[in-house]
């Protein structure tokens, strides 16, 4: 790695590999960061080199964002920084950005003119009783350990939630050879249709995006899988570990439960660095506002991707393509009427995809879904702050505030998980929020001190 | 127009605790907060319970060294005060006075030393200096390159979220009127008395108590005086929980450092590292926005930490927070009357969360009629000859 | 459960957890190996037990002491290795 670049992408997933591609050539110095010792996101987390994986992400689904990655790995002339996390970023007296890395070799900084967060999303926290019970998992946290880690942590797995992604997921968890209790959707299944039924020109132009969620969903049954609708989570049981779900239904014995009520985006560098946020959507959290070239509020900071909201993985590869042409606009190196021949077709397509996942998004909506809490229900998982020690601070304060008096947020996760559900409780539309904080990701001390 | 017989601005330790005070005491208060409580220094700070004198006094020259020990009066008032506090309001303020090191590095660190606790024995602090040997033996945690500590056995730590909050309920529940979310819009004095206004209320009252940490100049130029006070931007940082081992407040008589371990069990590392104040848009500083945090005071101050007591080297930094204080022109708090201004009390200037409940009580008690001589040391009226222009 | 169709590994290695001798496959993440293990993997500020959440570096819950040299990090982002010591709490 080199201490001076022109360009930092944060995130090596869809959107940032894209920005790398519509920028070869133009002989900027490159670096991609990503908290993955390999490139791909969290669509296309890789499994080990160590590993020989036959057929790997071998669906349709996926295609484009295989060869996508293939091209990017192919790239020369990039620094691929795998294996790191972002702590933060500042600006320093010559209006470069420096970011701290922490990583296996410690804490190093960069230097890069121009930065692009394209650092994705992560699921939604939502508690519930018994969520915090050893076995219950983010969604998206047991496909990561089908799809790079080949393991499934669990032999009968139930998922419940409102994100159609949990057809998905269940559909690989039984490909792989484990077994799944039930699939719930909270919402009723004539709602999901109305919905659909609502926007007939978005769900059909976007059928190859809904076909993958059917197919599964059809496979499912045949394997005699459970998927339910209209049926809401009340609790998770077990003593020390997950035994069963609760559910209006009834109980479902299961050894693991994946939760998936949607997406929030990661938004801890962009908040931190001060720019512009606006709320992400339903399922709650901020997003990077950005202009039509993906920069931010912040002068030579940019966002593609799910930190500007999620919207899927062909929408984040439209906005890196055209953060990649907005980079090489604002470096002087496309002039203005290039760079918009050069994404025009990607504007189109991008809008596209941004109208589906505004369908997406009224579908999976998980307003009006959430499990109830009981008051020894625990909000902040890193503090273990219940539900009934936030309620008696609420009366009309600031999230911060309620931090500050409650130690919710307080943890190594910089209130990630919880703000969300904070946030609902308080119901201040106008309230940003905590307030981001160095570090983004916790970090030895040893490794920031001086020198001695 | 609500009348009040004392009006406070600002809802950090000092105004809570005032109007607490007061209102026991059976007077109508009423608190303006622009934010909400404890929002600012009083909830930013880390809790440290200091009573040795403090490096930045023993760093800038004799005159300063001998004029801040002649605080140790408030600081003997306020060890009493740290020790009944919890019992006095009803709340588990997480307070711990085990005992406080202030260690020495080098053998020119060892000579401040000395000459500190000289200092203080002669104000009647019941400090003392601890060899390395000495200090390991009670602190195992500290380095093998640490030559001697001062020692004071009523140092220790508090929660300053729980304080601040602590005071606010109990004003509120004496009958004080606790305002959240009302920014001072305007101030003016009367022929008798001041009036204040914020967006939905003007209230006159017989006195005013400003106490709004880095903005109280701003207010008090909404009076037409100068207060000396001045915004800093301090770093602050906490790790992630661990087995309880660090039972002291720490510091370093050297260098920049005080570190202390939570009732949670978080180790939070200071010591006075400067970030960055943002400026508004004129240029004039903002104490508003969040202050930027300077690289080389985090890896500085996670040096000296690890330097003092190596084992923090291994745990995780979890945050960094950055919070605006203020300091007066010669590093001593401004607390009392001002004298050209009768019924106008000021309180800002640092140490505040040691000193806080202690400089509450004794304005309230000196508004009281009851005179509180140990805030002489204190007063603006060292400053009045900058008011002497001011008409 | 590792999936074994379709899935080539190398040979495995052994290392410990809380003094327990596991087996593990070269590029297998330390969450990899507890989760194979027990879903329990610590306990949380209130004692309670804790689990694996997110698996992507975010949710921080994860944190494990490599031992003897005592660096503290995140289970889901961090490779296993041949003679690891790992500490969970």
């Amino acid at each position: 790695m080199a201490e001076r670049y022109d360009l930092a992408i944060v995130g090596g997933g869809p959107a940032g590999q894209a920005a790398a591609l519509a920028l070869q050539g133009h002989g900027l110095a490159v670096a991609v960061i990503d908290e993955q010792p390999h490139p791909g996101g969290q669509i296309l987390r890789q499994p080990p080199r160590e590993f020989g994986v036959t057929g790997w992400m071998g669906g349709k689904v996926y295609a484009a964002l295989r060869r996508q990655l293939g091209q990017f790995e192919a790239l020369s002339g990039l620094d691929w920084l795998g294996g790191r996390s972002v702590l933060g970023l500042s600006r320093s007296s010559d209006a470069s950005f420096v970011l701290t890395l922490s990583g296996r070799s410690g804490v190093e900084t960069l230097r890069a003119r121009r930065v692009l967060l394209a650092t994705g999303c992560q699921d939604l926290a939502v508690p519930l009783p018994g969520w915090t019970l050893p076995g219950v998992y983010a969604a998206g946290g047991i496909q990561a350990f089908v799809k790079s880690q080949q393991i499934v942590p669990g032999k009968r797995i139930v998922l419940a939630g409102t994100h159609p992604l949990q057809l998905l997921i269940a559909d690989q968890i039984v490909a792989a050879g484990a077994s799944v209790s039930a699939v719930m959707f909270a919402q009723s299944r004539q709602a999901m249709a109305r919905l659909l039924a609502e926007s007939p020109l978005v769900a059909a132009r976007q059928a190859s995006a809904l076909l993958p969620a059917g197919a599964a969903m059809a496979r499912l049954r045949r394997r005699g899988v459970p998927v339910r609708f209209g049926e809401s989570l009340l609790g998770i049981v077990g003593g020390e570990r997950v035994e069963g779900v609760r559910s209006s239904a009834g109980e479902t014995a299961c050894d693991a439960v994946g939760l998936c009520y949607g997406f929030v985006p990661q938004s801890a560098l962009p908040r931190m660095a001060g720019a512009g946020m606006r709320a992400a959507g339903p399922a709650g959290g901020w997003a990077a506002e950005c202009d039509a070239w993906q920069r931010t509020s912040v002068a030579g900071l940019y966002a593609a991707g799910e930190t500007t909201g999620v919207a899927g993985a062909a929408a984040a590869q439209c906005a890196g393509r055209i953060a990649g042409a907005g980079i090489a606009l604002d470096l002087g190196l496309l002039a203005p009427g290039a760079a918009e021949r050069r994404v025009a077709g990607v504007r189109r397509a991008h809008a596209k995809h941004l109208k589906f996942a505004a369908l997406l998004d009224r579908i999976a909506d998980p307003t009006g879904h959430f499990p109830v809490m009981a008051p020894s229900t625990i909000v902040c998982r890193c503090e273990a702050v219940r539900l009934a020690d936030l309620v008696s601070c609420l009366d009309g304060r600031s999230a911060n505030a309620v931090k500050l008096a409650s130690r919710c947020g307080m943890g190594p996760c910089q209130g990630r998980n919880c703000e969300p559900t904070l946030l609902r409780l308080l119901g201040d539309r106008a309230d940003p929020g905590f307030s981001a904080r160095f570090p983004a990701r916790p970090v030895m001390l040893g490794d920031l001190a001086a020198p001695e | 127009m609500r009348k009040a017989d004392v009006l406070i601005v600002g809802g950090g330790l000092v105004g809570c605790a005032t109007a607490w005070h007061l209102a026991r005491g059976g007077a109508q208060v009423t608190l303006l907060e622009a934010g909400d409580i404890g929002m600012g220094a009083s909830g930013q700070n880390a809790g440290s319970l200091h009573f040795q004198l403090e490096r930045r006094f023993l760093e800038n020259g004799e005159a300063l060294a001998e004029q801040a020990a002649r605080t140790a009066a408030l600081s003997r008032l306020a060890i009493d005060d740290w020790r009944g506090l919890e019992a006095e309001l009803g709340a588990d303020l997480h307070v711990v006075m085990d005992g406080g090191l202030m260690v020495a590095e080098t053998a020119e660190q060892v000579g401040v030393l000395e000459r500190k606790i000289a200092r203080e024995n002669a104000e009647g602090l019941a400090t003392r200096l601890l060899d390395g040997d000495e200090a390991r033996a009670i602190a195992p945690y500290l380095s093998a390159g640490i030559l001697a500590a001062g020692f004071s056995g009523d140092e220790g730590h508090a929660d300053a979220r729980a304080v601040t909050r602590a005071f606010a309920e109990a004003a509120a529940h004496a009958g004080a009127i606790l305002r959240m979310r009302s920014p001072v819009t305007s101030a003016r004095r009367l022929d008798r008395g001041f009036e204040i206004a914020c967006a939905d209320e003007t209230l006159q009252g017989d006195r005013l108590v400003i106490a709004c940490g880095a903005w109280t100049a701003q207010i008090c130029a909404r009076l037409n005086l100068h207060m000396p006070l001045f915004p800093v931007a301090l770093l602050m940082n906490a790790t992630e929980r661990t087995a309880k081992g660090l039972r002291h407040l720490v510091q370093h008589v050297g260098r920049r450092l005080s570190m202390k371990q939570t009732h949670a069990g978080n180790i939070l590392i200071g010591g006075g590292w400067p970030a960055r104040l943002a400026q508004a848009p004129d240029g004039t500083f903002d104490p508003r926005r969040r202050p930027e945090m300077i690289a080389a005071s985090l890896a500085g101050n996670m040096r000296a930490a690890i330097d003092t007591a190596p084992f923090v080297a291994k745990l995780n930094l979890i945050r960094s927070w950055t919070g605006v204080t203020a300091i007066s022109a010669d590093q001593l708090p401004i607390v009392g009357e001002v004298p050209s201004m009768p019924g106008c009390w000021v309180a800002g200037g640092g140490s505040a969360f040691t000193l806080g409940p202690t400089f509450a009580r004794l304005m309230a008690q000196a508004m009281g009629g009851r005179a509180a001589p140990e805030l002489d040391i204190v007063s603006p009226a060292r400053f009045e000859h900058l008011n002497s222009f001011m008409g | 459960m590792r999936i074994e169709s379709k899935v080539e590994r190398q040979a495995p290695f052994s290392l410990q957890v809380e003094g327990e001798t596991l087996r593990a496959y070269p590029g297998e993440t330390i969450a990899t190996v507890l989760v194979e293990r027990s879903p329990v993997i610590g306990h949380m500020a209130n004692g309670d037990a804790q689990g694996l959440f997110c698996n992507m570096g975010t949710c921080c819950l994860c944190m494990v002491t490599i031992l003897p040299e005592g660096r503290r990090v995140r289970a889901c982002l961090t490779a296993a290795e041949p003679g690891m010591e790992i500490g969970l709490g």
